[in-house]
């Protein structure tokens, strides 16, 4: 670079009109980053993508059967979705740090905790974006089959619509997650696999522990509680089935019923608690 | 103004700064020197509040620097060339960081025009060569036309038309009143930039002076004078291979 960049002639320094930092600021300014960054799209469309794709499968294989109903296929992407939105969250959490970043964010914003706080404004909307088009995708996804079995599909029926609602927000609730990881960890690579066996190994894992399998909800009282079935109620994931399921179903078998608010406490959980942490850690520790 | 007083940083065991009083002052270009691992960065880190002293303050214009309304406007602060997402822009990082203080979008072609920065704007900073890094946090400093600015090393990797740019930009931002406090190793750089120059060795005090009487009271350059005030100082010293004896200025810890 040969730019001949003389110190151009500078004004009298302007003794008014220069603003304060302000959270709107600081807002502004983790939307700017967040969006000049590829990855957030690429996790953005990857999950409607996957959401799209695992759910026409789903929906056609189960399409030969006698009794389908397109509408029982409607979250059966939700499974691949969710790597998404935790991805976006965690890269938001790690990405000052991991980089170096950090130095010139909290040079600016020395008080720190508004950056963390825009970052869960910020992710929260990138993610309610990227939910949007994966609850969309998922239902693209089914209309093939059930057109094809001539079945009209009716969104607003049988609590379809919490269904939809409620994959939403799960997603939303996943990046939240995620940020809460990585903002704690400040490190990808343990952050994303600890978040990933949390909601995507460890219910699988303690299912296939149990030999209990992953099923509807059994009548009460049919199946005697079960702290394997009752751990993996209270992951991410397990709670979230009562979320993505008509209203009285999710859940598994020897499990307590959570019911919808009661899984969106244990997802909040879920994020709000290493995000506490990793606030006690930004406010109290140096940043070096 | 940048106040330091009885600065002092532990690292577990290590005493990184140990006790350090100094002020730059405004209408001024202070150099900071010092041999490697003398505790110049983490000054500079607890000055603008990333780390918080063991004992003692640092204060900028009298005020904390964490406690300040708009940091950007009172403080430009370069580091570290790598304090950049890779995956970013210089434009849009710039962009962010003048969205927290409400600056405009203007004000960050400003500054990329003044460090020359336009051809690769609107590269992603992962692509930048060291010198461009170096531009590009440069321009961070400058962005909210501060009246203090902090600079760890800001010619390391610059060609030496930079060199000549950043000798004239200091010189210009202490003439407009402003307080500069630089860290280099290029003593003959200092001789040129700065009025003032602060040594330290161990994280202690070793020298506070104009440039002009360290190089009088030395009697030779201000290189010469700063290798003697260093000598005892010296914690890193390599080592030549091809003479079998080493001269033994200062003990090597
Ligand atoms: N985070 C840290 N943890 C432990 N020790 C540290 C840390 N940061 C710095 N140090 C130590 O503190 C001392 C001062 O380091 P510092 O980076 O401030 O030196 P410096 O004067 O900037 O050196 P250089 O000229 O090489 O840049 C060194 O001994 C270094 O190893
Ligand atoms: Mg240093």
């Amino acid at each position: 670079m040969s730019a001949h960049a003389v110190a151009a002639p500078r004004a009298a320094r302007p003794a008014a009109g220069r603003g304060a930092m302000t959270f709107r600021g600081v807002l502004a300014a983790e939307w700017t980053k967040v969006t000049s960054l590829r990855a957030p799209y690429w996790a953005a469309a990857a999950t409607a993508v996957a959401c799209g794709l695992l759910t026409y499968v789903s929906a056609n294989a189960s399409s030969v059967d006698p009794g389908f109903d397109p509408l029982d296929s409607l979250t059966s992407g939700v499974l691949l979705a969710q790597v998404g939105p935790l991805v976006l969250g965690v890269l938001v959490g790690t990405g000052e740090f991991a980089t170096g970043t950090f130095r010139t964010t909290f040079a600016t914003v020395p008080r720190r905790l508004p950056v963390l706080a825009a970052q869960v404004v910020v992710t929260a909307a990138f993610a309610v974006v990227a939910a949007l088009l994966a609850v969309i995708a998922a239902v693209a996804g089914i209309l093939p089959a059930a057109s094809g079995r001539g079945i009209a599909v009716d969104l607003t029926a049988d609590g379809t619509p919490q269904v939809l609602v409620g994959t939403a927000l799960y997603l939303v609730g996943l990046a939240l997650c995620g940020l809460a990881a990585g903002a704690l960890l400040r490190r990808t690579v343990p952050a994303l696999v600890g978040i990933l066996v949390l909601v995507l190994v460890l219910p699988v894992g303690l299912s296939l522990a149990t030999d209990g399998g992953t099923g509807p909800a059994a009548p009460a009282g049919a199946v005697p509680a079960d702290p394997a079935s009752t751990l993996v109620t209270f992951t991410p994931s397990g709670a979230a089935s009562f979320l993505t399921a008509p209203p009285g179903g999710g859940g598994v078998a020897g499990a307590p019923d959570l019911g919808p608010w009661g899984a969106a406490a244990v997802l909040a959980a879920w994020a709000l608690v290493p995000l506490v942490a990793a606030a006690v850690r930004l406010r109290r520790r140096d940043l070096v | 103004m940048i106040e330091v007083e009885a600065l002092v940083k532990r690292y577990g065991s290590t005493t990184a700064v140990d006790g350090l009083t100094f002020t730059a002052r405004p209408g001024t270009v202070t150099g900071f020197l010092g041999p490697d691992g003398a505790g110049k960065s983490t000054t500079m880190r607890m000055i603008v509040g990333l780390e918080r002293p063991t004992a003692g303050t640092a204060t900028v214009d009298g005020r904390r620097y964490a406690e300040l309304d708009a940091p950007l406007h009172s403080v430009g602060v370069m580091l570290d060339a790598r304090s950049v997402h890779p995956g970013r822009t210089a434009f849009r990082h710039l962009l962010a960081q003048a969205r927290t203080h409400g600056i405009p979008r203007s004000r960050v072609d400003e500054v990329i025009a003044m460090t020359g920065l336009e051809p690769v704007a609107h590269r992603r900073a992962g692509t930048y060569s060291l010198g461009m890094g170096q531009r590009l946090g440069i321009a961070g400093a400058l962005l909210g036309d501060p009246g203090t600015l902090i600079l760890d090393e800001p010619v390391n990797g610059l060609d030496p038309d930079g060199v000549l740019w950043v000798r004239r930009l200091v010189r210009d931002l202490a003439a407009e009143g402003r307080t500069v406090l630089l860290s280099s190793h290029l003593m003959h750089e200092l001789a040129l930039c700065a009025d003032r120059v602060v040594i330290i060795g161990r994280g202690r005090l070793l020298a506070d002076a104009p440039v002009h009487e360290i190089v009088e009271r030395s009697g030779g350059t201000l290189e010469e004078a700063y290798l003697q005030l260093t000598a005892g100082a010296v914690q890193y010293r390599g080592r030549a291979t091809t003479s079998p004896t080493t001269t033994t200025a200062g003990d090597a810890r």
